[in-house]
């Protein structure tokens, strides 16, 4: 993703949003029923009726200017929430994504991210199933954890509620040579396939303990350093 | 868009908003925030809907002697998933068994019912009549041939709480020390190494050792397969640091030596050479560590003490040279190893059954700790001696409570007056109850009741049909016995030669303390109903005690009231865990004694100033069980074991585990995907060796020893180093235990499983 072309589409959608409000000012301070007599006004290269360009200016208003703002943003936040710096701009996620750039820590994520197995948007390609039913789940997840955060109505440690689909790990891991090697992983497939195994039980810590990530701990400070 | 004819006054009443649109406009916005509200609680309650666990539970895992540390997802009173428990010892790592121990609590074959053997059938009986049988068996025994004609047979899975009480029942009830069990058959070699060494058993450091080791000494022990988290620990370690050496000493080329950075692959019987031949290039080579040698460390020739000169002049026909050819390890690769080990910042040893189960296991298990002793090695994060343990309550439940037949509870010996005087008073019985007699040790018990001495015994869940060495003979013995077995599943190789059977409550049908590697205690919380009539071990004990008129000895007959005098008892000794309570264990990942206090964090490293509280200020490590302080540095001749090979018997027999099985299989190999993926036992045959005998994969052959035979499918892999066969002992239907030596070390008296010297030939089914 490139960073200037998600910042094009912020600035759109911010403009999109001041215009919006704007017109939505104008918009309720017209009277509409006044407007049969007043003149026409002259718009681009043509001149329309008072009322006809109120109501043009209010269609643009509670229709074409939140619709857009409404596309801009989501498309900036689908697109935004891919890269690490997505992640971090949550408080609660700062644990995660500091320990993902500590190159002391055994992690699963540092580990992968220090050794770059995965090369861009380290968070997004682990937290996200794909497919359609999956970029919905987590679209909707992701919904929740915004009201969440922005009534905070969460405490830390946060938890993840939701059971990690191992098809995340699988989508690189399965049918390597590495993989495949190990007897574990044949003896348990239709268990790991299903879910019914988590990965980490025998690959362990994904992410910081939830002790270190809880306020007071002798971790905290350090991993809630804000991120750079 | 030009607005400049637009008439001002068009709006200039604008503001005049009335009250209809204020409540158009409020009830605009009460409606988004509304649908806003709404679609958050539809979704906390999607979330919530879609949830496969309703509550966890924090437990251990019922199998190896990691003894890790487990999250228990419950749902509609049924396990439906288990997880390592991130804020445990084990980080959150367990191996594939415990990951299937969801499938442990419904697996088929559970014991539902006692039995009573009639016509050569065991048959259902109430638990009033199997009781009343043992209880008659046992009391006609005692009353016509003595106390010493019964015997307890316990194991390193029961829970610590029932150890303890059988031990107690038996030692201060019954009056005999007739009580030993299946941890003498694992780790008896390094308890007596311990207590030689430093005065008193169990590991001085910590798993957490592996997080700062630079050097890893694998010796006669393999991880990856049997303390799988242990070892992803140590490859934790390496990946972090990859200078770390990890050294794997084998007589296999196991999946652990193939993960090492060097594999000593040792002819069977022989490793004492090595453990000697470092001893001697460190010695020689100026590698040792003087000043801690005459700060904390005092030689021993066996009989007397002696200086450093005395020993190194011992270690000189060790040299490499001379003992490269025997042991089968270069002395270029001696001398390596030895300058890794003693020179490396922080080595780790960590050693099992390569160790344990031999004839000079003792000796074994003070020459590792003596390397670390002469280096200095020791007491440092990452610098330990540290001996795996192969089942998970074989510390806690019976080197701990002295549930062996020399030992008494807290490191107290049945010979020794005053130990006995102690017990007598803690337990509250007259002086002189307890037998100043040693018990019989594992195999003398099953030799004692081939000879008729033992009339009954009570066999706890354990299955030694299975793994006694030569063990058609005591399979025979059992026959002549009252032989009860309490066990979880039906149809052990045991139980075919029982009288009484007793359905057991398994896991967390049941609660309990078991104490791991490393000195933890951990408690396992009831969470289920034992299946049918089944009941706990504790149960089984406190019966049997009112049943022979010691149930005002018994008077501690829950969990928790039992462990509660445990914890007072061991108060007077330097296993004060006395501040480790049931409140603290159900809140805690468990805790390491010595902990004498509640407010006392437990003790990761033993020995050392600042973490074990019964070191001085200033001593900096203080091995307070010998009488100086000073732990011993023993001169260990290697002494062949009697089962060399020959034109007769000219390979070498070893056993052992395998990742997806635990012990006889009795539990794991009821889990189809472990049973699927272990599959029957193999005579595993190194791939030259096969060629010159004319066998090939899947054929049919034989193992011949002077102690037995068996037959069964041979798979070819280099695994095996020339020269050995490997068999592990899961499978009964490949009883490997038939054609095992019958030799035990004469100090631990545990037997040499790890070398037999047999016959491998192909036979035509």
């Amino acid at each position: 993703m490139n960073v200037n072309y998600v910042q094009l589409v912020y600035f759109f959608g911010m403009l999109f949003c001041v215009m919006g409000i704007l017109l939505c000012i104008r918009t309720a301070r017209t009277r509409f029923g006044k407007l049969g007599d007043a003149p026409s006004v002259s718009f681009w290269i043509t001149r329309l009726p008072a009322e006809s360009a109120a109501k043009l200016i209010a269609f643009a208003a509670l229709i074409v200017l939140p619709a857009g703002a409404i596309f801009t943003a989501n498309y900036h936040t689908f697109e935004g929430v891919h890269e690490v710096s997505g992640c971090a701009s949550c408080h609660a996620m700062l644990p995660m994504v500091n320990d993902l750039h500590d190159p002391n820590s055994g992690t699963l994520a540092a580990r992968h991210y220090k050794n770059k197995w995965i090369a861009e948007n380290q968070c997004y390609h682990c937290h996200s199933d794909y497919g359609f039913s999956g970029n919905v789940e987590a679209k909707l997840t992701g919904y929740r954890h915004l009201a969440r955060y922005t009534t905070h109505t969460y405490t830390e440690p946060i938890a993840a509620r939701v059971r990690f689909n191992n098809q995340n790990c699988l989508n690189c891991h399965h049918h390597t040579p590495k993989f495949e090697a190990v007897q574990s992983h044949h003896t348990a497939a239709d268990r790991l396939a299903s879910n019914q195994m988590i990965c980490l039980n025998c690959h362990g810590q994904a992410h910081p303990t939830s002790l270190e990530r809880t306020p007071g701990s002798a971790a905290y400070s350090r991993l809630t350093e804000a991120f750079r | 868009m030009h607005e400049e004819n637009i008439d001002p006054k068009d709006c200039s009443d604008a503001s005049d908003i009335t009250r209809r649109e204020v409540l158009i406009t409020l009830g605009v916005l009460c409606g988004a925030v509304g649908a806003g509200a709404a679609g958050w609680g539809f979704l906390e309650e999607i979330v919530a809907l879609r949830q496969p666990v309703q509550s966890w539970h924090k437990s251990v895992c019922r199998f190896c002697g990691t003894g890790c540390g487990v999250l228990v997802g419950m749902k509609d009173g049924r396990v439906v998933d288990v997880r390592g428990d991130e804020l445990a010892h084990n980080k959150g790592v367990i191996c594939i068994k415990g990951s299937m121990l969801p499938e442990l609590t419904h697996i088929p074959g559970r014991l539902t019912s006692p039995k009573i053997r009639k016509n050569g059938a065991l048959v259902n009986a109430s638990w009033d009549d199997a009781m009343g049988l043992v209880a008659s068996k046992f009391s006609d025994a005692i009353r016509d041939y003595g106390p010493d004609s019964v015997a307890f047979y316990g194991s390193g899975q029961l829970f610590t709480e029932e150890s303890y009480t059988a031990n107690k029942l038996f030692k201060a009830g019954i009056r005999t020390n007739n009580v030993d069990g299946n941890p003498r058959l694992c780790m008896a070699s390094a308890a007596s190494g311990y207590v030689q060494t430093y005065g008193k058993d169990e590991p001085p450091g910590c798993y957490a050792d592996a997080d700062y080791a630079d050097c890893f000494f694998l010796f006669g022990a393999n991880p990856y397969e049997c303390h799988p988290p242990i070892f992803e620990r140590i490859r934790q370690r390496k990946r972090l640091h990859p200078e770390t050496v990890i050294i794997c000493v084998d007589p296999r080329r196991t999946m652990t030596a193939q993960h090492s950075d060097i594999h000593l692959p040792v002819v069977p019987g022989t490793d004492l050479l090595l453990l000697n031949s470092m001893a001697n290039v460190i010695c020689e080579e100026g590698l040792e560590n003087q000043q801690f040698i005459q700060r904390y460390v005092r030689f021993n020739d066996g009989e007397k003490d002696c200086d450093f000169a005395r020993f190194r002049e011992f270690l000189k026909g060790y040299a490499p040279e001379k003992v490269e050819e025997e042991l089968g390890v270069s002395a270029r690769d001696i001398r390596r190893v030895a300058f890794l080990f003693a020179r490396s910042e922080a080595t780790m040893s960590l050693w099992t059954m390569g160790v344990n189960q031999r004839i000079q296991g003792t000796f074994l298990n003070n020459m590792l700790n003596s390397l670390h002793l002469i280096t200095g090695q020791f007491g440092r994060p990452g610098a330990t001696p540290f001996s795996l343990t192969g089942q998970p309550n074989a510390c806690g439940g019976v080197r701990d409570t002295g549930a062996l037949a020399h030992t008494l509870p807290n490191g107290r010996l049945v010979t020794n007056p005053e130990h006995r005087e102690e017990m007598e008073k803690l337990w509250k019985v007259p002086a002189g109850t307890i037998s100043p007699r040693v018990g019989f040790d594992a195999v003398s018990l099953f030799r004692a009741i081939e000879q008729g001495s033992v009339k009954a015994v009570l066999i706890m869940c354990t299955n030694p049909g299975t793994t006694l060495p030569s063990v058609a003979r005591y399979q025979a013995a059992m026959e002549k016995c009252f032989t009860v077995v309490a066990d979880a599943v039906e149809d052990s190789e045991t139980q075919r030669h029982a009288q009484v059977v007793l359905p057991a409550a398994l896991w967390i049908e049941k609660e309990g303390v078991t104490g791991q590697g490393e000195r933890r205690y951990q408690l396992t919380e009831k969470l289920l109903d034992p299946p049918g009539l089944a009941r706990s071990d504790l149960q089984i004990l406190v019966d049997l005690a009112d049943r022979l008129g010691h149930g005002s000895l018994i008077t501690a007959r829950s969990p928790d009231a039992v462990w509660d005098e445990w914890r007072n008892v061991s108060a007077g000794s330097f296993y004060n865990f006395q501040g480790i309570t049931y409140a603290r264990l159900k809140t805690q990942r468990g805790l390491q004694w010595p902990c004498p206090s509640t407010e006392h964090p437990g003790t990761a490293r033993r020995f050392v100033e600042g973490e074990d509280p019964f070191v001085a200020k200033g001593a900096g490590i203080e091995f307070y069980g010998n009488h100086d302080k000073k732990a011993i540095v023993y001169l260990r001749p290697y002494v062949a074991s009697p089962e060399k090979t020959s034109a007769e018997y000219p390979m070498y027999l070893t056993t052992g585990r395998i990742l997806e099985q635990f012990h006889t299989g009795t539990l794991t190999d009821r889990i189809q995907e472990l049973h699927d993926a272990a599959g029957p036992a193999k005579i595993q045959i190194n791939p030259q060796d096969a060629f010159v005998l004319g066998i090939q994969d899947k054929d049919p052959v034989e193992v011949k020893s002077q102690y037995g035979t068996v037959r069964g499918e041979a798979r070819l892999t280099d695994v095996s180093c020339r020269g050995v066969v490997f068999v592990s002992f899961y499978d009964s239907r490949l009883l490997i235990n038939r054609v095992v030596a019958d030799n035990y070390d004469p100090a631990s008296k545990e037997p040499e499983f790890k070398v037999t010297a047999v016959s491998v030939r192909k036979v035509s089914t």
